[in-house]
């Protein structure tokens, strides 16, 4: 559980409390994006692509959550698919079954996919982090097989809420002030916020710098007084406790679940994703959902199979691992930095920079070239 | 409940499968003993395998050239694999290096899904001449290949491990297990042991593809996870450690796998049957565990 190779710990430590000029200006760029994201995208998106992006708000918590237990805690899963699809399965039932407000709906499918996720993950805990990453994996063959038996609730009664139906199934409700895909989406957006921010609370506080601690290496922290047992189930538990809440948003986007929709390999693409997009900051959980949501969505547009994108994310994943351990999120703004100081060196000194230039361009180019991904 | 009549055929199948599980988590497990690295590619490597060797079928080479090409094509790629990732993660502990893998299983799997796509046709399908023949004990059929698959379970474990207690190379790939570094101090070629676990679990790899390609199925996603997540499961019980618990383990996982399919109410179920033994498993064992700082902390 001890990742030397990965960048420096979380910066939430190093800060100082007071908001300063730098993290002010951040907060602004990332709310303009924000508001930008919530009222200027609707009117200008296809219905293709409005769908494409409500998948990409949704699955943009899956990574958050994913991307919590693996850059924060150390904890490897492969089971957030399964995770997702105990959320998206609780929530389309009472969806069908109860008159309750959506919202309440999402924390219930929430509540309910943490104790079982971390309920199913609790053999693991014990053992060493290896151990969690197979048993997850596992986790999610099992899911997929309950799945494909027990199909998504389609309206039908019984536990199961299934009913062989295959005419005029009737749509998951969404909430009547997002009615529409435009307004979904919307409602996506901010719900994506709130989780964001639901996490981001627990980074900066207590739980954050246990997990910190725990990650860095387990004896200390348990030397420390940390319950590491104790604080690694939490984060299971947060884990699952967002992924849940986007299931039940999944739910409500597609309006009607097959297990098909969620075939076993995406449990190891979500983990692909997580870790090329960049574990250890939340801005990589964006990116990651768009690698997850975006780009098959494009490449469908395009007419480019889908198993380019698998390969691409197996090579990803294995460059990421290899050589640069912060993902995108890390990464890219690292070698957007070097591009700076290369081309101010040159424009500056142009017959110097030239030579030390040279090295430097294929340095950056080696480094950036699978982050392209 | 179904009568003991009914459940007869399945301690067959079952037996076969769990004869080729046991090979397959015998060679994760050598491997990670020797390199600390968990090889979850190793299903995408049989399918791609025997997926390139229904090709040669169907393009009309003898049954043994496709066979052997399938075998090797595991060994060329799985070492091809150790040699490049190896060394680059060497440092970095037995999960990252394990979830490397999964790029390469994606890899194989991306490909596998371009070069052999599913149409709405005959399904692609492998068998062997020793699907026919056979014989009989009392009312149950018994064919060669299912003698076979069980007989190189059998034979794979008790090699590896008379392998790992008396030659040299298996000598050293224990010693590496213990501790690399001071393996290497004495003198031993890492790298050159390193290779030779990861071309042996290539060669099982490929065997385990093209044997489960005609008891089970070939397809791809069969044969990348269904075969990974039980040998996994058995490796696992065997705490990636124990060779003869690993063979046991793999063998009961077949058994109650296939045992299952008679009763219908849980029929549906029974893949998740190594998901759930190992479970079980990991929370008798866990019990009474010291955390400590041991080399597969990872």
């Amino acid at each position: 559980m001890i990742d030397t190779a990965g960048p420096k710990a979380p910066a939430a430590s190093s800060r100082p409390p007071v908001l300063d000029r730098r993290s002010l200006t951040r907060f602004a760029v990332i709310a303009v994006l924000l508001l930008l994201a919530i009222f200027a995208l609707p009117p200008l998106m296809s219905g293709y692509y409005t769908d494409t992006m409500t998948q990409v708000a949704i699955y943009s918590i899956v990574t958050l959550g994913l991307g919590l237990l693996v850059g924060r805690v150390g904890l490897y899963s492969l089971g957030q698919l399964a995770v997702l699809m105990i959320g998206a399965w609780v929530g389309a039932r009472l969806l069908f079954a109860t008159s309750q407000p959506y919202i309440l709906v999402l924390i219930e499918a929430g509540l309910v996919t943490a104790i079982i996720g971390s309920l199913i993950t609790l053999p693991a805990l014990r053992l060493r982090g290896l151990y969690l990453a197979l048993i997850t994996l596992m986790l999610a063959g099992g899911v997929i097989v309950v799945a494909a038996t027990l199909n998504f609730p389609n309206g039908g009664g019984g536990f199961s809420g299934y009913n062989g139906a295959l005419l005029h199934i009737p749509a998951i409700r969404r909430p009547s002030y997002a009615g529409t895909d435009p307004a979904f989406y919307r409602f996506s957006v901010i719900v994506a916020i709130v989780m964001f921010l639901l996490v981001y609370a627990h980074l900066r506080t207590r739980p954050g710098r246990n997990w910190a601690a725990i990650k860095q290496s387990e004896p200390a922290a348990l030397a420390a007084g940390i319950n590491t047992t104790y604080y690694k189930l939490w984060a299971l538990a947060l884990s699952a406790f967002v992924t849940g809440v986007a299931g039940a948003l999944l739910a409500g986007a597609d309006r009607e679940l097959f297990s098909i929709d969620f075939p076993i390999q995406n449990s190891i693409t979500l983990l692909a994703v997580v870790l090329m997009g960049g574990a250890f900051s939340l801005a990589g959980a964006v990116i990651a959902a768009f690698l997850q949501a975006f780009l098959p969505a494009l490449l469908q547009n395009w007419g480019v199979p889908n198993d380019w994108l698998i390969i691409l994310f197996g090579i990803g994943v294995m460059q990421v691992l290899a050589t640069a351990p912060g993902g995108i999120a890390d990464q890219f703004p690292k070698d957007m930095k070097r591009l700076y100081r290369l081309i101010s060196r040159l424009w500056r000194r142009p017959e110097a920079g030239i030579q030390a230039g040279a090295g430097g361009v294929s340095g950056a180019a080696g480094v950036s070239g699978g982050d392209g991904a | 409940m179904p009568s003991w009549a009914e459940f007869q055929p399945y301690i067959v199948t079952g037996l076969a499968l769990g004869g080729l599980y046991a090979l397959s988590g015998v060679g994760l497990v050598v491997l990670y003993r020797a390199t600390g690295v968990l090889n979850l590619a190793f299903g995408a490597v049989g399918a791609m395998g025997a997926f390139i060797a229904y090709s040669l079928i169907q393009a009309g080479d003898p049954g043994w050239v496709a066979w052997i090409t399938c075998i090797v094509f595991g060994g060329v790629v799985t070492l091809g694999y150790g040699m490049v990732f190896g060394p680059a993660l060497a440092g970095r502990g037995p999960l990252v290096q394990s979830i490397s893998t999964l790029g390469l299983a994606l890899v194989l799997f991306g490909v596998i899904d371009l070069a052999w796509p599913t149409t709405g046709g005959q399904s692609p399908s492998i068998s062997f001449p020793t699907d026919n023949g056979g014989f009989s004990v009392g009312q149950l059929q018994v064919n060669w290949t299912q003698v076979i698959a069980l007989a190189l379970g059998v034979a794979i474990t008790v090699g590896t491990a008379a392998f790992l207690r008396f030659s040299k190379l298996g000598t050293a790939m224990r010693a590496m297990a213990n501790d690399r570094e001071i393996t290497a101090t004495l003198g031993v070629p890492i790298r050159r042991v390193e290779a030779a676990a990861w071309l042996g679990c290539g060669l099982l790899a490929g065997i385990a593809g093209i044997m489960l390609a005609d008891l089970s199925a070939l397809d791809d996603t069969t044969l990348t996870f269904t075969v990974v997540i039980s040998s996994l499961a058995a490796a696992l019980i065997g705490q990636l450690r124990s060779i003869p618990v690993t063979f046991a383990a793999a063998i009961v996982i077949g058994l109650v796998h296939d045992l299952i399919t008679p009763i219908t109410q849980i029929s549906n179920y029974q893949d998740m049957t190594p998901f759930v033994l190992a479970a079980i498993a990991l929370l008798v064992m866990s019990r009474g565990q010291v955390l400590s700082r041991s080399r597969e902390e990872g």
